[in-house]
């Protein structure tokens, strides 16, 4: 049975959107971080904020809409992220 | 014969502990995930415990020379080890570990305390015994569920610190019996298996917190 993912887990889902997004756009769309990340807009809001505050997501505004991409540190985390999952995993623990 | 067996054990455990733990407090720098806590705590607290046992055992063979190591550091030592087995179990909820009822709850703590006969070393072997069997069993379940197999290597060392322990006990009561030597060999094949995730690190990718 899935539990309730952690915050962590949702910021590494945000990023790693963001992160798939870029090669084709400037940047993911509000959009798509919801139907990706699978959460609801004012949560999204509130974390996009704070990641952007962090220096780990850069705020792209263009004519249509705002779109978010991911920063050389969003990067770096998201990386350490994924090892560091790897590595609870291996000890059945969710990050 | 004995103490080169601790001494070795021991520092092992000193060594996979903290290594570990330090491993895991660098996961929980750069990604603030509590998980990552926990488990630095875990390890780091067994590491620590290891450690002292093996001082203990060194103090003795060098300084003190009684034959057997100092009461006080020995518990201390369990001790520290009973605390990193908790971060442990904790970790995996330890709460779905009893069962439900007040009344069952209340004897499956029983027997604990009806086998140690009141040392307080027992009953800390005893608690480290099934903390072990606990997070070995959920360790398990998530390699059922995620087929991964260093998890494997994770429940099956957690297992193996487990039965070691429990044959350990067997070695009080047959001593001068190969119980004694299988309990410590399955205690070192124990840690190794459990330090198995370490070597999946790929340290020169990840870039560390600059305040660590």
């Amino acid at each position: 049975m899935a539990g309730n993912r952690t915050q962590i887990k949702i910021v590494g889902e945000i990023l790693d959107t963001t992160m798939q997004e870029i090669d084709e756009h400037e940047g993911a769309t509000v959009t798509h971080i919801i139907k990706n990340a699978n959460i609801s807009h004012g949560r999204l809001s509130r974390i996009l904020s704070n990641l952007v505050s962090q220096g780990l997501l850069e705020q792209v505004n263009s004519k249509r809409s705002c779109r978010y991409k991911i920063s050389q540190s969003g990067r770096e985390f998201l990386s350490a992220y994924k090892t560091f999952r790897e590595f609870s995993d291996d000890f059945g623990l969710n990050i | 014969m004995e103490f080169f067996l601790e001494i070795s054990l021991n520092s092992v455990g000193f060594l996979v502990g903290i290594i570990i733990g330090a491993i895991s407090y660098i996961g929980f720098k750069n990604t603030g995930s509590p998980t990552l806590f926990r488990l630095s705590i875990a390890f780091f607290a067994i590491g620590i415990g290891f450690g002292i046992l093996a001082g203990g055992f060194i103090l003795d063979d060098v300084i003190f020379e009684t034959g057997d190591i100092n009461t006080g550091i020995s518990m201390l030592g369990i001790a520290s080890q009973v605390v990193g087995y908790w971060f442990i179990a904790f970790s995996h909820t330890i709460k779905s570990f009893f069962p439900k009822s007040r009344y069952f709850r209340s004897i499956a703590v029983l027997p604990l305390f009806l086998v140690s006969f009141g040392y307080v070393e027992t009953i800390l072997r005893a608690v480290s015994f099934i903390l072990l069997v606990y997070g070995a069993i959920e360790t398990m379940i998530a390699y059922a569920q995620g087929r991964k197999k260093t998890t494997l290597f994770v429940a099956i060392g957690l297992g193996l610190l487990g039965f070691g322990e429990f044959i350990g006990w067997y070695s009080f009561v047959f001593p001068e019996t190969i119980l004694y030597v299988a309990s410590i060999v399955m205690k070192i094949g124990g840690l190794i298996s459990v330090g198995i995730p370490v070597s999946k690190i790929p340290l020169r990718k990840v870039t560390f917190d600059e305040n660590l």
